[in-house]
Parts: structure tokens; C-alpha cells; sequence
């Protein structure tokens, strides 16, 4: 009995010492580690949060990485052959400059396309190509290019000169007719005979525009001079442009620009006057064509197509032009732009030749007073090339050949109107056809 | 026959030769422009294995197949129809002004006329073959009545039908909706032809191509009116020998020639284009074609098909040239006319013989 109660006490002692210790070191091990716990914890925390960003940001790099590697592919369709000293070979220079200056670009061209196969053109070089930008380079492949961006949402398609856009397709042009305009006081202040010939491709809004401007610069100088217009009905024809240009010269014209798509005018032009005594001066259109007419050609209009080009595809490149923001992208480049440039060749704004002729005849001009033509000719090119354009050729009071006030005095004209343009003004003695 | 070119070279007639015979002909003359038509790969830096696989891989997939079934359809429709001229001796150049004749009514109705629904589409076809026959008819009759050669009058009469195309684009039918380009307005949905699905084949027009190659077949072997067409074909005074009036069966003749090709005119129109543009976006030289694609034939209305096929598949097989290749423009236009050359070739030789050696009768 007395050893049960010893070891009962006994036991009883350790456990209440046992208690006590266990508590003591209990409390004093469990507390600290429980701290240190927290502390690690977020110290670790925070180092996988860390890691996860590094891995991500890694991730993306690569994958940037990748993009860069693989190149852009980026197809053009073009109306005409590359070689047709106009239309196609400036869009063509373009592209093949383009592949120069980009080498994350791929590009592959498809010539002398007809309107109605322009959707398998672009069928094949969607799907058998794997194109990511598709341009098509003509008016009459609006309805096609719009309806292949319905058919592919994820690619990109830009349309050269129409206006039918949406989310993955833009629009873009290059416009030429303060360029036709400067012509314009050129061909006033060259000719003799004041009878001015124009000899034009088709009747579409573009054209009959530049006519209008060009009519309007010659108004500017010289407002007895008429203008003439003769029709193709043809982009490139090269016989019939130059019946066009003879039939121009036989009814008295000594001064002759053109809108299509060959040097003939220009050759023409300089067949009049080196071989059969006849001065005939010319305008080079879309391609530097001074060597067809060294000692005829005056000046011209060239365009740069390259710097559009490089312009939407650098901001593809850098994904701020994608295939959901494209509705309203619509490129209407000029003088200001850089992308259309004055003369006949590139950097000679006007024929050497022709210069001191055009700094010699003075006009009174009702804006700038007594100044030759030259210099009239450089403030305007001036003024249309600044940020700010201070100067349009369209701005009234405008007639048209009808006798009818179309643009009231003051007033510009707007890009719809532009784009819409089916009269001539009061110097043109042409009709538009109907 | 025998024709002496020189003392030491001249050129006799062979037998016929058989069906066979003849097909075999034609794949000689393939094999043979292929050949030509490697070197111009080889030289422009292709290597002409790898271009023919990847023009036939890529042609006789299906949706290559369904362009080129696409293309078929104009293409068929006026071979057949110069097909009957061709056999009643009228020398029809014409097919492509018929056929933009056709497209013309078929765009008035589509846009001009007002009908019910569902009786637009019927009735676009219906005045589309019957212009483009109508167009056919004034040649023929000049040519019964006043002895006009009709080679001359029906290649004038294209150009007549490009400039009233031009004329109606360019002037009363521009479209109001179309910022002074030369296009007529979209025609409503009504007088659209039906595709298939996922293709561009419109296909009704396609079924009745192949049908008219069927009729037209029978009309020629089996009917008495086919038969007389035949002897007109032998001339005139053979058939003025066997009582058979010869101004009214050219006149026949022609109105299905004709017909046809307004009925590809429509097909272009109300299934492809679904406007009226300038004419040669219209018609790129179909009616044209389709006078090498029926010689190709033989002048038979069912090989018109393989025929039609085949220059179906030159056309569209230039793009994969282009395309895929990046070859320019004239090459695909050189592979083209090599094979159609040598297909010449080989049919001329096919029906004659070359002798050398010295002439003696």
C-alpha cells in the first residue's frame, strides 16, 4: 500500500514537473519556429512570384523571338505586267525595295491578273503560300479583296484605290493631283498655241480629277489656254495612246500630259520635237521617263509607293495594325506625306533644260504679284508640302464646263467630292463620257 | 493527196486513224510540249520536276479542281456551240461578242426589268441566249442572203459588242453606287446564280453546259436536222443537190452557236461577276478560246468536255506558275502556247506524212 502511494506521488511529480517543463519548452520551441515559419514562407512566396514573371517574361521573349524569325509573307497582286513603265513596275519597285530594307519580310508577286481571277489568286497565296498580308493593287479587285477579308478574319488585306474597308481590310493610295496641278502651271506658261492636250485612260473619278487639276494650274497662268482630253478606254495601249497624242497634235496642241500606263506620249512628244522640227512638251506619268524625252519631257509626277508599304507593314510588324483595327485605315498620301514627288525623274523636280525658260516669263498672279513662273511653281510646291497644307488646287470659286459654280469661292473641296468627281472644270472643252 | 513542197520533200495524206489512234496523238503532243516547256523551267531556274509535280499536284486537288470546273463552264458552253457552226461550214469567230451580248440581257433583266422573284433569274437566261443568238443571227443571214464572209463580219461584230458593253458601263448603266466606276450596280440577290457551296461553281450553269454537249451530240448523230446540218457543212451546192434548204440550217446552226455562248455570257454575269463591268473583265478571251478547244475536240460535242477541261486547266494552272513558282507572266503564257502548238503540230502530222527523198510520179 505505502509503495502504491510513493509511486502514485512519485508519478503524480512527474507528471505535474513533466507538465510544467513540457509546457515551458513547449511554449518556448512552438512560438519561435511558428514565426520563422511565417517569415520563410513569404520570403519564398515572394521568390516564386518573382520566378514566375522571369519564366513569363522569358516565354515571351522567346516567342518574340520566333515571330521575329519567321518572316512577315506578303503577297501583291497586280493588273498589269511588272514591265509597264507605270502602274505595276512603281508598285513592284516598291515591293522589291521593301524586301531590301525589311529582311523579316517575304514577298511574292503575281502579274497581269484578271479582275474575275483575283479571288483564286488570292485564295492561293493564302492557302498555298501561307501569306500574312495580302496588298491587290487595282479598282476592280475591291469586291474580291473585301470579301477574302470575310473569308480569312485572321489575315490582313490592304486595297490600292477603292474604299471598301473592315476589320482586317485597308485601304491606301498615293493621289497625284497637286503634282497634276504643278504640271498644269508648267503646260500654261509653255504653250504658244494655247491648246493643251490630255490624253487619258479611263473616265473613273481618279482620272477626270487629275485632269482637273492639271486644267486648273493651266487656268492659274495662262486662263485663255483650252485643254483637250482624248479617251483610251485602255491602261496600257500603247498604239492607241499614241493615235491619241497624234490626233492631239494635229488639232493644234503643243504642250501634252497623260494618264495610262506607257512612255508613249512622252515618246511621241520628243519625236515632234527633235526630228520634225515641231516642239512638243511633255509630263512623264507614274515612272521617271526624262530618257524617253530628254529634250521634251518638262516634268512629271513619280510616286513612292515604298514609303506607304513600309509605313503599314512596319505597323503590322509591331502589332498596332492587326486584323481587328484596320475599319478605318485609309491612306490618302501626297505631297505632305512624301509619298508622290514633282518631275521626271527622280530628284529633278523640273527638266534642267526647261528651267531657265520658266525663270525668264513672269505673270502677275493675284496672291504673290509679279513672279516667274518657276518660282510660282516652287511656293506652290512649298506650300502643299508642309505639315499644314496652306494651299489646294481645289479650293473656289470652281466652274464647271457647263458654266455651273460647283465649289463656291473659298470653299476646298472635300475627299468625298474628290473621290467622286464626274465633270470638268470651265478651260476643258472635253466632255466626261456617259 | 500529195503536196510537193521541193524537189526532195513532200507531204501525203495518211489513213484515218482510229479513235485510239487519235488520243494517242494528243498525249504525244503533251508529252512533247512538256518536254519543250522543261527547258524554259530549266532556264529560268526551276527545276521543271518540281514545277510540272507541283502544277498537276496542285491543279487536281480539290479546290483546284473546282476552279478549274469554274473556268469550264464558258469555255464549254461556246466550244460546243462553234462546235454545230463549225459543222454546218460557218466559220463562227463571233462566240465572244455572243457571249457579251448574252451578258448584256441578262443584265437588263437582272436590273432593269421588273419581274417577279423567282422569275428573274429564269428569264435572265432566257434573254441572254436569246441575244447572244440574235447577235449571232445578223453574220449568218448577211452571209446567206448577201454572200458576206462570215469569218470578217463575225470578228467585226465582237468588237461591236465590247464597245456597246463599254458604252452602257461608261455611260446610262453606271451604277449609282459605284463612285463613277465603270460598273454596273450589283445585281439583286434574285439573279444570282446558286454555287456550290464553299466553290464558285454555279453550278446550274454548269449542268446545262454539260447537257447542251449531250443534245448537241445527239442533234448531230442522230437527227435528221443534225444530218442536214453536216451536208450544209459540205457546201452549198451539195446541199441545194439533196433538196436541203442551206440558208435555214446555217441559220439553225448558228442560233445554237450563238445561244450557247449567250448562255456563257450569263453564267459570267448573274454567276460570277454579279455585275456588268468593261468588257474585256467580262469575257477574257473565252469565245476565243473556245475555237482552239473545239478543233481540239475534233469538232465532237462530247470531247468537247476533256477539251474544255484541259484549256480550263491551262488558264488556271498559270496562277500556280506565278504563284507558287514566282515565275513572271510570260512564262506561263509560253507554257501555254507551247503545249497548244505542239498540238498542232502532231494533228497535222497525225493526218499527214512527211516523205523525203526525190520526187518521182
Amino acid at each position: 500500500m505505502k509503495l502504491h502511494v510513493k509511486m502514485l506521488a512519485l508519478a503524480l511529480a512527474c507528471l505535474i514537473v513533466g507538465g510544467v517543463v513540457g509546457y515551458v519548452i513547449g511554449s518556448t520551441i512552438g512560438v519561435v519556429p511558428m514565426v520563422e515559419y511565417e517569415r520563410i514562407k513569404s520570403a519564398y512566396d515572394d521568390l516564386s512570384a518573382k520566378y514566375n514573371r522571369l519564366i513569363s517574361d522569358y516565354n515571351n521573349v522567346i516567342a518574340e523571338l520566333n515571330a521575329l524569325k519567321k518572316p512577315l509573307k506578303v503577297g501583291f497582286i497586280y493588273v498589269g505586267p511588272v514591265l509597264d513603265y507605270g502602274w505595276t513596275r512603281a508598285h513592284d519597285d516598291a515591293r522589291k525595295y521593301l524586301e531590301q530594307i525589311f529582311p523579316w519580310i517575304k514577298t511574292i508577286a503575281v502579274e497581269s491578273v484578271l479582275e474575275a481571277d483575283c479571288p483564286r489568286v488570292i485564295d492561293r497565296l493564302i492557302l498555298d503560300e501561307k501569306c500574312d498580308v495580302v496588298f491587290t493593287t487595282s479598282f476592280g479587285f475591291m469586291d474580291a479583296t473585301y470579301e477574302a477579308g470575310v473569308k480569312y478574319p485572321d489575315k490582313i488585306f490592304f486595297h490600292c484605290s477603292g474604299y471598301r474597308r473592315r476589320a482586317n481590310v485597308g485601304t491606301y493610295f498615293a493621289e497625284f493631283y497637286q503634282l497634276y496641278y504643278l504640271n498644269g502651271l508648267i503646260a500654261g506658261a509653255l504653250t504658244k498655241t494655247n491648246k493643251i492636250g490630255y490624253v487619258a485612260a479611263h473616265p473613273i473619278p481618279e482620272v477626270v480629277r487629275h485632269i482637273n487639276a492639271f486644267a486648273l494650274g493651266v487656268k492659274e497662268v495662262n486662263p485663255e489656254a483650252k485643254v483637250d482630253v482624248r479617251w483610251l478606254f485602255e491602261w496600257y495601249n500603247p498604239s492607241k495612246a499614241r493615235e491619241a497624242a497624234e490626233a492631239l497634235i494635229s488639232w493644234g496642241a503643243d504642250v501634252l500630259a497623260f494618264t495610262e500606263d506607257s512612255p508613249t506620249v512622252v515618246e511621241v512628244c520628243e519625236e515632234y520635237t527633235t526630228k520634225r522640227g515641231k516642239p512638243v512638251y511633255s509630263f512623264a506619268h507614274y515612272s521617271p521617263m526624262l530618257k524617253f524625252g530628254p529634250n521634251s519631257c518638262v516634268s512629271g509626277q513619280l510616286v513612292h509607293w515604298e514609303v506607304i508599304y513600309a509605313d503599314i507593314l512596319s505597323k503590322i510588324r509591331a502589332g498596332y495594325y492587326t486584323n481587328k483595327n484596320l475599319e478605318n485605315v485609309d491612306y490618302w498620301w501626297m505631297l505632305r506625306e512624301g509619298a508622290v514627288e514633282l518631275g521626271c525623274d527622280y530628284g529633278v523636280p523640273i527638266n534642267p533644260k526647261f528651267i531657265p525658260m520658266l525663270k525668264e516669263k513672269y505673270i502677275d498672279h493675284p496672291e504673290f504679284g509679279r513672279i516667274s513662273i518657276y518660282d510660282l511653281v516652287m511656293k506652290r510646291l512649298e506650300q502643299m508640302s508642309e505639315d499644314t497644307v496652306v494651299f489646294d488646287p481645289f479650293t473656289g470659286p470652281i466652274y464647271d464646263n457647263k458654266g455651273r459654280l460647283r465649289v463656291e469661292p473659298g470653299r476646298r473641296m472635300t475627299h468625298d467630292e474628290l473621290w467622286t468627281i464626274d465633270w470638268f472644270v470651265d478651260n476643258i472643252i472635253a466632255e466626261v463620257p456617259r | 493527196m500529195k503536196i510537193r513542197i521541193t524537189r526532195y520533200l513532200r507531204i501525203e495524206r495518211r489513213g484515218e486513224l482510229g479513235l485510239m489512234g487519235r488520243i494517242l496523238m494528243k498525249i504525244l503532243a503533251i508529252l512533247l510540249a512538256l518536254l519543250f516547256s522543261a527547258m524554259i523551267f530549266a532556264i529560268s531556274g526551276v527545276d521543271p520536276w518540281y514545277a510540272y509535280t507541283l502544277i498537276f499536284v496542285k491543279s487536281f486537288t480539290y479546290s483546284g479542281l473546282t476552279e478549274i470546273a469554274t473556268k469550264l463552264i464558258p469555255i464549254l458552253l461556246c466550244t460546243v456551240g462553234l462546235t454545230v457552226a463549225f459543222k454546218a461550214g460557218v466559220w463562227n469567230i463571233g462566240a465572244e461578242g455572243q457571249l457579251l451580248l448574252g451578258a448584256i440581257g441578262a443584265t437588263w433583266i437582272a436590273l432593269f426589268v421588273d419581274v417577279y422573284d423567282q422569275l428573274r433569274l429564269p428569264l435572265a437566261i432566257l434573254v441572254g441566249m436569246v441575244s447572244g443568238a440574235s447577235w449571232g443571227l445578223i453574220p449568218v443571214i448577211l452571209k446567206v442572203r448577201l454572200n458576206v464572209n462570215e469569218v470578217v463580219s463575225t470578228l467585226m461584230m465582237n468588237y461591236i459588242a465590247s464597245g456597246i458593253v463599254d458604252y452602257l458601263v461608261y455611260g446610262p448603266w453606271k451604277g449609282a453606287r459605284e463612285w463613277g466606276f465603270p460598273y454596273t450596280d450589283k445585281f439583286p440577290d434574285t439573279a444570282w446564280l446558286p454555287l456550290i457551296p464553299g466553290t464558285r461553281i454555279h453550278w446550274p450553269t454548269l449542268l446545262l453546259s454539260v447537257l447542251s454537249s449531250i443534245l448537241v451530240y445527239i442533234l448531230l448523230s442522230r437527227t435528221a436536222l443534225g444530218f442536214e446540218i453536216k451536208v450544209c457543212g459540205q457546201g452549198k451546192r451539195v446541199a441545194d443537190y439533196l433538196g436541203i434548204p442551206y440558208g435555214s440550217r446555217l441559220i439553225i446552226a448558228m442560233i445554237i452557236s450563238g445561244g450557247l455562248a449567250g448562255l456563257a455570257g450569263v453564267g459570267e454575269v448573274c454567276g460570277v461577276h454579279r455585275r456588268l463591268r468593261y468588257a474585256s473583265s467580262i469575257s477574257s478571251g473565252y469565245g476565243y478560246t473556245a475555237i482552239i478547244s473545239a478543233w481540239l475536240s475534233g469538232l465532237n460535242p462530247i470531247g468537247s468536255i476533256p477539251s474544255s477541261f484541259f484549256l480550263a486547266f491551262l488558264l488556271t494552272g498559270r496562277d500556280i506558275i506565278q504563284v507558287s513558282l514566282g515565275l513572271p507572266f510570260a512564262t506561263s503564257n509560253i507554257f501555254n502556247g507551247s503545249i497548244l502548238i505542239s498540238i498542232l503540230i502532231v494533228e497535222v502530222l497525225g493526218r499527214y506524212r512527211i516523205r523525203w527523198g526525190r520526187w518521182t510520179i
